[in-house]
């Protein structure tokens, strides 16, 4: 069964996901799931398979296609101190359900002081030739609204233990999920008492350096990271050590650990796979400027999507992603500096 | 069970008549009061409820404590309606036909921060976050569930349906009454909020005041169908339509959905059809763009007028009674209003509003 971690808690991305789902499932019985397709079926990517056999499709909610309804339902029942977790089939489509997630939700807390304790899954990403409308990367136009939260995952041990913080926190948290990682990244699940409570039970600031590095600072998220994990490998054996840092919540962002690498060594890349104009990347990048300007030995650079819709063809596509050997160049031509 | 609720399919009783006519008046003063303020800056922005009355009112006393509430802008009658109990505001006064809230959660507290609320006062339920009635109050030991106004107007039916199906996820009878305009209907939301209400057999009944006029838009440039109602048949749900002018006939439908969604038959549209009577806002000039008929008839159509002629008729008052209880309601409108005014003088500087709950 893909929703039960195996004993040892090696898992895919996928499991962990579903394995904290189905954990807080078990453990609260306001949790429950909405969505496309996500009862009998298990959604697109089975990664809900099981769960309505054990829950009941009072918990396990299949939803018509209207993601605008479906949030809006999910808010309403948050409001009353429900735990609903939506499903977007693909995050793509969550372009319908804007005005609940931006104008209902974020705004609730700030106009009137009551919680709307929501998650919102937002299967992201490219990399397998799924075209303009199965591919994008859209937690930018998110970032721009106070009062959501926003986590991106790279790594299966942090979309296990974010799930379970997103679903405890009394906020509205969307979940930016990648596709390319869901049966690729595999990970050792941490057991119950090698996490903190206080770490699952809100969504806080928190990126994490993945790889130590004295010359140059990159920051990333979601698939991005592993790629610049394989830039920052092929550069050590080139002499260039670069940090890698995950930063695995993008709202609220932990301009902490940020500034303490790109102060430590004055070089900084970040990287995404969304497109570069108005990306997430332009924000931190300003950020380090006005935070950090007197340690910069080099501008802060952007390595990003082009300014394009993502095409069908794989080729092009691959060409266009940042990958390691542009990441690794990038990295070169800042630690020139 | 209460006495209204047993009623329901029968007539009125005098004292459940009684007391429409209290709220419907406390709401004719309150609209009073507030568009003077209006007038005179006090408050932001004003959107009369005049003319809305005899849906607002039954609508809410139909409901109870524990259910939830969604309310526009247009919809005093049904908040005064929801939050008040008659008896501790004017004891003795006026028949009870149901008490209203649960002993220990003080009307008067509610009045006060409401009329606190649309003057944008610290002590109003946004503490001056927000405007007029976009604000919430939810009050789990009060059993008080109320969501005021999202301008996107549409999007409050998904949110409402969704507050239902969570009531209705917990095993009560509970039920959450949706007020919605002519103009809402237009959104996407609409659809998507009542197909899925329907599809959930969420207990949700969905009121729509149709004054005839999006702001400016008449209902012959939003919609070609005959009737708002009609559409119920399209989610698989009944739909009703009753003349907005008439308290009684608003009590007998949405008493009605009520039941229905109380025994587990999902969703009910109501259209209350109404002549409005003013412009969209006070202040505005859209009201100069109503045809001549609707402005006659607007003349003529006062919901409260009506009904006061009826209660007299059927020899259920005098004549005095009714200036009685208009003075008295004007007078709490007053007072509350003034104490409200009052209290903006000596406010605490706001503080940093958090954007995320702790």
């Amino acid at each position: 069964m893909p929703t039960e971690a195996l004993d040892d808690r090696t898992s895919t991305y996928l499991e962990a996901i579903a394995c904290a789902l189905r954990e807080e499932m078990r453990r609260d019985s306001r949790v429950f799931l909405m969505g496309q397709d996500v009862a009998d079926y298990g959604g697109v990517f089975k990664l809900t398979q099981g769960l309505k056999d054990e829950f009941s499709e009072d918990r396990v909610v299949n939803t018509p296609i209207a993601e605008s309804g479906t949030i809006g339902m999910a808010v309403g029942a948050a409001l009353l101190g429900e735990r609903p977790v939506v499903e977007i089939q693909f995050a793509d489509f969550v372009s319908c359900g804007f005005n609940q997630l931006v104008n209902v939700a974020a705004k609730m807390y700030y106009r009137t002081q009551l919680s709307v304790p929501l998650v919102v899954r937002l299967p992201s990403g490219g990399g397998v030739g799924a075209g303009p409308f199965h591919s994008q990367n859209v937690e930018a136009w998110f970032l721009h609204v106070p009062g959501l939260k926003v986590v991106a995952p790279s790594f299966a041990e942090d979309a296990y233990v974010l799930m379970k913080a997103a679903i405890r926190d009394p906020n509205p948290v969307l979940y930016v999920e990648h596709k390319y990682l869901y049966r690729r990244e595999k990970g050792l699940l941490p057991r119950p008492q090698d996490v903190s409570d206080e770490s699952l039970s809100r969504v806080r600031a928190g990126a994490r350096v993945v790889r130590s590095g004295d010359d140059v600072t990159v920051l990333s998220y979601g698939w991005m990271v592993h790629r610049c994990l394989e830039a920052a490998e092929a550069l050590s054996a080139q002499g260039v050590a670069a940090e890698v840092v995950d930063l695995r919540v993008l709202a609220p962002l932990d301009d902490e650990t940020i500034a303490r690498s790109v102060k430590k060594n004055g070089k900084v890349l970040i990287v995404h796979e969304a497109p570069l104009t108005g990306g997430f990347g332009a924000e931190i990048a300003a950020r380090i400027s006005e935070h950090c300007f007197e340690h910069l030995d080099a501008p802060p650079r952007r390595l990003a999507y082009p300014d394009t819709p993502v095409p069908h063809q794989r080729p092009v596509e691959a060409e266009s992603l940042p990958n390691p050997t542009s990441i690794a160049q990038a990295i070169r031509e800042l630690h020139k500096w | 069970m209460s006495e209204t609720q047993q009623l329901k399919t029968g007539q009125l009783s005098d004292a459940a008549l009684l007391e429409f006519h209290f709220f419907m008046r406390l709401s004719r003063e309150w609209e009073l009061r507030f568009e003077k303020l209006f007038r005179t800056g006090a408050v932001a922005k004003w959107y009369s409820a005049v003319g809305n009355e005899a849906i607002t009112v039954p609508a809410a006393t139909c409901i109870e404590a524990g259910d939830a509430l969604f309310t526009l802008h247009r919809d005093s009658g049904a908040i005064l309606r929801y939050y008040l109990d008659v008896e501790e505001l004017l004891p003795g006064r006026v028949p009870v036909s149901q008490p209203r809230r649960k002993p220990g959660v003080a009307s008067g507290e509610l009045f006060y921060r409401l009329a606190c609320q649309v003057l944008g006062a610290a002590a109003g339920f946004s503490e001056g976050y927000e405007r007029s009635y976009h604000y919430n109050v939810i009050d789990a030991d009060a059993e008080l569930i109320h969501v005021g106004m999202i301008s996107h107007l549409g999007a409050m039916i998904p949110v409402a349906a969704g507050a239902a199906f969570a009531l209705k996820r917990r095993g009560s009878d509970r039920v959450a009454l949706n007020f919605i305009g002519d103009g809402g209907t237009s959104t996407g939301d609409f659809h998507e909020g009542l197909n899925m209400a329907a599809v959930l057999r969420a207990p949700l009944i969905l009121v729509i005041e149709n004054n005839q006029y999006a702001l400016s838009t008449p209902v012959r440039q939003q919609y070609a169908a005959e009737s708002l109602a009609a559409r119920a048949a399209g989610y698989g749900i009944p739909g009703a339509r009753v003349d907005g002018h008439d308290a009684e006939a608003v009590w007998a439908e949405v008493g009605r959905a009520v039941d229905r969604a109380r025994n587990g038959e999902g969703p009910t549209v109501i259209e209350a059809v109404v002549q409005r009577l003013r412009g969209h806002s006070e202040g505005d000039d859209s009201h100069l763009l109503f045809s001549e008929e609707d402005r006659k008839a607007a003349l003529e159509l006062d919901c409260l007028r009506t009904f006061e002629g009826k209660l007299v008729e059927r020899d259920l008052v005098s004549r005095d009674y009714l200036d009685d209880i208009r003075e008295t309601c004007a007078r709490l409108v007053l007072e509350v209003a003034d104490r409200a005014l009052a209290s903006r003088e000596s406010e605490p500087e706001a503080g940093e509003r958090p954007i995320y709950a702790d």
